[in-house]
């Protein structure tokens, strides 16, 4: 009985829905997160309502609780709710082929955001993401340049688990780095559960096991927080530096008091922009660009204020 | 030991020792638990010296603090044998609400009773489903982890939050008596007093009673239903407390800060000998199986070894734990 | 009562003895220190129907589980004979059934014969095996029921189909536990025709355990009785036994003298025992007895202690309040509990001894701390009680059942305490504990107690009470038995029952 009222009222507002969707006539574009519980993922949606807002489309959202089935159930939701392009942060990988040929039959556009599509893959619009190994070179060289003020060439790091390929790009850009600028990585520490309280313990227990490093490459925003105040407990501010990517208010404001010396930013809002607008190009029949390698731009404690770092924080998270 | 040719004319005398069990042999699980910890140390210590420092210790100190609460708490739960899955989820929600208020002005302590306040209404939930619904422990926790859970982000949107009352952090790290810090404090101060209550108040042995028959206990006159109620009650407080600690430490709220300790805390429980069954368990045995899973995180840390393989060894201590308990109740 | 009713077919059968089926000769088990056999003779033969009587603890179904092998003797002889040679397939039906609810009566037919889970898909073969077997025994179940649902059968269906699945594998010695405690007069009819025709035509050997005195004069051709772990009778015909007789051997000779009738005339009436169709007044001190089928005295229990949903007893009178709500409420009204399912009802396993001793006492004294006088408390009544322990720090697991079972009694020993209900207090003990059980349920009364106790051996109830409430086997009141008309026919008559 139960089940039956569910799917009359299911069926009554998706027909509302449509209807609504196309009386107005306006395009609709859906945003499919892998999960909501990062605020990296959030932040990209804002991007993709801001640009859609912008181009006067429809923003639908979607979350994929990390399970490649439920990305796919997503997708064909989104087809039958009747939305016209799709911006998406994929579960993995490895997920997308099933997920591109679907919308591929179906004829909607999709651009990647974070997460690029699987390599070999030619069928999607757009992949606006990070360059990782370029970032983990340009954010190893600047930590092992900060340890080198410091008066060593040991560094410590602060790792994503290993088994994602952003982690394993970042960690092969920041050892050649290393290697080419006479630094030692004497310890990496992997994350679990990407919390501030696993990043604190794991900085702590770094610091312990080696006394001499100085500096600490964070490879996600917690990890940064998590070294500044593990340093902070210690009285030890500033004597072991702290580079982080990412950045969020929590790092910005931390790297304002000196805790952390310097983030490169992730511009998930620009990467959610972007996107939108590569789909939107690719509606109008409007030239796209396929692979958008965004390198990470640095900003330090002394250009915080600087109205360059302004316009790359816009990129980075919601301003309000 | 004892024959059951125990008839009127054989056996005139009895052997009934008014003595109570030696401290040793009445908390030989938790000796063998203590040593156990001291050997890991030893070992780390082998490999790196470091993790034999004053530092270290503190460092471990800090880090089991939440775990020690939170397993105090989650112990009166399975003492009752019952469980509590919802302790991770309210720890965290627990923390966004309070980082919240003071985001939105209101003062630290205000802030923390509002926080403490959102594990006893779960608690109560927990504890009145569980009482007067007659819904099964598992059954009913898992509602309100995922619950609380879900509320964690909707608090925020998931956004972690800052703090913005200043010098919260005197909370966790202040110290109320001189020369300790309050997170080792309050561990202390939790523990006397309920191993306090488990052993000499009435009330808290009426835990072990209806953790070893609830029927027994029933038709005894044992307030079963009220016992059951404070041990949900309390569990889900606790985990607020550690919430707190926590949050007023690192000063950031994040959704997901306690989904991992839920299963930690119910590991400390079993390592310090309390059965999943119900009727066996002690605050010293919660307390220093904190300390081992916690230990055992700091050495894998210390040495190198891949953090994945923290979860093993943990399951490993866990295995050993349970294998002496079996084995020392002869 | 003492005629000599016997089965048509006894003289025939008895004249022409096959070669048994199982023999028992000198049978021990021991568990830890209690010597449950201490010499038991059975033999079970083709196309018999054998009675199997004893008091509850005297060690019937230890030797039950000793002939199907579930374990093993410490001593004496265990022969098993099958008509064409080898070990006969030994079945027992337990008074709980064994099927499986949510299968068909088909599939739990075919399940036993099925070399894995997976012919169970064959839903044909299946019906075509249990259907041959039911056939056998009940051709309308096997007719109507094939597709049923176990779960959905009658409790004499399900036995029916349990007899048949048992019959099907072969089975030539079939023990049936009780089998009538949960079935109707028809029904039990039912089952008592199929028996028949399966001993007779079939030459099934039948072992009956049964308290029933009708029932197994009905059935039965021979009758054993073990007592206190021996055989007492061994396959006497039934027709040579009066009732007086079985109960005479079933239970401990009658210790009480005419002139040793317990008798409490010069006590005041305190109160009023009201139940649907009875009223009664109870003296100061009475110790009254509760006899026949569970769920009449069942129902009583419930009502006086408060616990579970059975409201239609009470005690009435002046300090009496209202009934108990709750066993909580019923302690503290100063009404006490003690059950002989101590694994359930009784014993806190994991907490000391100590703790399940005073637990009654914190409750009623509401006492806010354990205090340090429990220790002597404690070692004093197990000194009054004779219970040897090695500490009061031990868990009751480490006492034998006896002495876990005083510990249940010391709870309310010495309290001063209106009312103690007793349930069973002398199941599975032994001999000596008994009288020690017995000597502490007169001290009680004697305290000006008013004791209610239950037990399902009769003979027990007929020595200690003043009176006795008996209930039939449908679980109707039939009446109170004074003290000078106590006699274990006139017992046996109104409860239906031989105890």
């Amino acid at each position: 009985m139960m089940i039956f009222k569910k799917a009359i009222l299911a069926a009554s507002l998706l027909a509302v829905a449509t209807g609504m969707a196309h009386a107005e006539d306006k395009k609709t574009v859906a945003y499919i997160a892998p999960s909501l519980d990062i605020d990296y993922w959030q932040w990209v949606a804002r991007g993709v309502q801001q640009k859609a807002e912008e181009l006067g489309m429809e923003y639908v959202e979607y979350t994929s609780e990390n399970s490649p089935a439920k990305q796919m159930d997503n997708a064909r939701v989104a087809v039958t709710r009747g939305v016209d392009a799709i911006v998406i942060g994929p579960v993995s990988s490895t997920s997308t082929p099933p997920f591109l040929n679907y919308l591929e039959k179906e004829g909607i556009p999709v651009a990647f955001t974070g997460i690029g599509p699987q390599p070999g893959l030619t069928n999607y619009t757009s992949a606006v993401t990070a360059n990782n190994y370029e970032t983990g070179i340009a954010q190893g060289k600047f930590t092992c340049e900060l340890a080198k003020e410091r008066g060593g060439n040991k560094v410590g790091m602060l790792s994503l688990p290993q088994d994602r390929e952003n982690a394993q790009k970042y960690l092969k850009g920041a050892e050649e780095a290393f290697a080419d600028n006479g630094c030692e990585l004497v310890q990496m520490l992997e994350t679990k559960g990407l919390t501030i309280n696993e990043a604190v313990t794991q900085a702590n227990d770094l610091l312990t096991a080696n006394p001499d490093v100085k500096a600490i490459y964070g490879m996600y925003d917690q990890a940064g927080t998590g070294a500044a105040k593990a340093l902070e407990t210690r009285g030890m501010t500033g004597q072991v530096a702290v580079t982080v990517a990412d950045g969020s208010p929590t790092t910005i404001q931390l790297m304002k008091d000196g805790a952390i010396q310097g983030i490169f930013f992730q511009e998930a809002v620009g990467q959610g922009i972007d996107a939108t607008e590569q789909v939107y190009k690719s509606l109008n029949g409007e030239e796209t660009t396929q692979d958008m390698a965004l390198l990470m731009p640095l900003v330090t404690a002394d250009k915080i204020d600087s109205d360059e770092a302004k316009a790359v924080i816009a990129r980075v998270f919601p301003q309000d | 030991m004892n024959s059951t040719s125990n008839t009127l004319d054989t056996n005139g005398t009895t052997d009934t020792r008014a003595k109570p069990p030696s401290v040793l042999s009445t908390y030989r699980t938790e000796l063998a638990i203590a040593g156990a910890i001291i050997v890991i140390m030893l070992g780390v210590g082998a490999f790196v010296p470091a993790a034999l420092s004053l530092g270290n210790f503190a460092n471990i100190a800090q880090a089991a603090a939440p775990l020690v609460i939170m397993a105090l708490g989650i112990l009166l739960v399975i003492i009752t044998g019952g469980i509590d899955l919802s302790v991770g989820s309210v720890f965290s929600l627990t923390g966004m609400v309070a980082a919240s208020a003071m985001a939105n002005g209101v003062d630290g302590f205000t802030a923390s009773l509002i926080g403490l306040g959102v594990g006893v209404v779960f608690g109560a939930i927990n504890g009145a489903l569980v009482t007067l619904a007659g819904l099964a422990p598992f059954v009913v926790t898992l509602i309100t982890y995922a619950v609380a859970g879900s509320l964690a982000f909707i608090v925020t949107n998931g956004r972690s939050v800052g703090v913005a009352a200043p010098n919260y952090w005197l909370f966790n790290s202040g110290s109320l008596v001189p020369g300790i810090a309050n997170y080792v404090l309050f561990c202390i101060i939790f523990l006397i007093c309920l191993e306090f209550v488990l052993r000499k108040v009435t009330f808290g042995r009426w835990f072990y009673a209806v953790g070893s028959s609830s029927t027994a206990a029933h038709l005894l006159g044992v307030p079963v239903k009220r016992t059951r109620f404070a041990a949900y009650v309390f569990s889900s407080t606790m985990a607020s407390f550690a919430g707190l600690l926590t949050l007023s430490y690192i000063l950031n709220a994040e959704s997901t800060s306690g989904a991992s300790l839920m299963l930690q805390a119910i590991a400390a429980v079993v390592i310090g000998g309390a059965s999943l069954f119900g009727g066996t368990g002690s605050a010293v045995g919660a307390v220093l199986g904190a300390l081992m899973i916690t230990v055992i995180q700091n050495g894998v840390n210390l040495i190198g070894i891949n953090s994945f393989w923290q979860g093993s060894v943990t399951g490993l201590a866990i295995l050993v734990a349970v294998l002496i308990d079996r084995f020392s109740q002869k | 009562m003492t005629s000599l009713s016997s089965s048509t077919t006894l003289a025939e059968r008895q004249s022409n003895p096959q070669r048994p089926l199982v023999t028992l000769r000198g049978i021990q088990k021991s568990f830890g220190p209690t010597h449950v056999l201490k010499g038991v003779n059975f033999t079970v033969r083709p196309g018999q129907i054998h009675a199997l009587l004893g008091g509850n603890g005297a060690g019937k179904s230890t030797m039950i589980r000793v002939i199907t092998g579930e374990i093993r003797a410490n001593a004496g002889d265990l022969h098993l004979q099958a008509s064409h040679g080898g070990d006969p397939k030994v079945a027992v039906v337990y008074q709980e059934l064994a099927l499986i609810p949510d299968l068909t009566v088909a599939e739990n037919i075919a399940l036993v014969h099925a070399p894995s889970g997976f012919a169970l898909k064959r839903q044909a073969q299946a019906a075509l095996i249990a259907e041959e077997a039911l056939s056998l025994i009940d051709p309308h179940l096997a007719r109507t029921a094939l597709f049923r649902k176990a779960g959905d059968l009658s409790m004499h269906e399900g036995q029916i189909v349990e007899i048949a699945r048992a019959l099907s594998t072969g089975a030539e010695v079939l023990l049936l536990d009780e089998p009538t405690a949960n079935l109707t007069a028809a029904e039990t009819e039912q089952l008592f025709a199929v028996l028949k025709g399966l001993a007779k035509d079939k030459g099934i050997g039948i072992v009956f355990v049964s308290h029933r005195m009708k029932e197994i004069r009905q059935l039965c051709d021979v009758c054993t009785i073990i007592r206190d772990g021996k055989t007492a009778i061994d396959a006497r015909p039934i027709g040579m036994l009066t009732d007086a007789a079985i109960i005479q051997e079933m239970g401990q000779p009658a210790h009480r003298a005419e002139a040793q009738i317990a008798r409490n005339d010069g006590q005041p009436v305190v109160a009023t025992l009201t139940g649907p169709t009875i009223q009664h007044p109870i003296q100061r001190g009475t110790i009254l007895g509760l006899a026949g089928a569970p769920e009449g005295p069942a129902h009583v229990i419930s009502s006086l202690i408060g616990h579970g949903r059975h409201r239609d007893w009470c005690m009435t009178g002046d300090g009496w309040g209202n009934a108990p709500t709750s066993p909580r409420d019923a302690v503290a009204q100063g009404i006490g509990f003690v059950s002989g399912d101590r694994a359930t009802k009784g014993v806190l396993a994991q907490l000391p001894i100590i703790d399940n001793v005073l637990a009654s006492r914190r409750v009623r004294e509401r006492r806010l701390f354990v205090g340090q006088n429990e220790r002597s408390e404690c070692a004093g009544l197990m000194q009054a009680l004779k219970v040897k322990a090695g500490s009061a720090w031990d868990r009751p697991g480490t006492l034998s059942g006896g002495n876990q079972q005083k510990l249940l009694v010391a709870r309310w020993l010495g309290l001063p305490l209106k009312m103690v209900v007793f349930e069973e207090p002398t199941r599975g003990v032994d001999i000596g504990t008994k009288r020690d059980m017995y000597a502490l349920i007169r001290q009680m009364a004697e305290e000006g107690t008013i004791v209610v106790w239950w037990s399902t051996e009769n003979v027990e109830l007929l020595e200690l009470c003043h009176e006795i409430l008996a209930f039939d086997t449908e679980g109707q009141p039939k009446g109170f038995l004074p003290a000078d008309r106590f006699d274990e026919d006139a017992l046996a008559e109104l409860t239906g029952m031989a105890a």
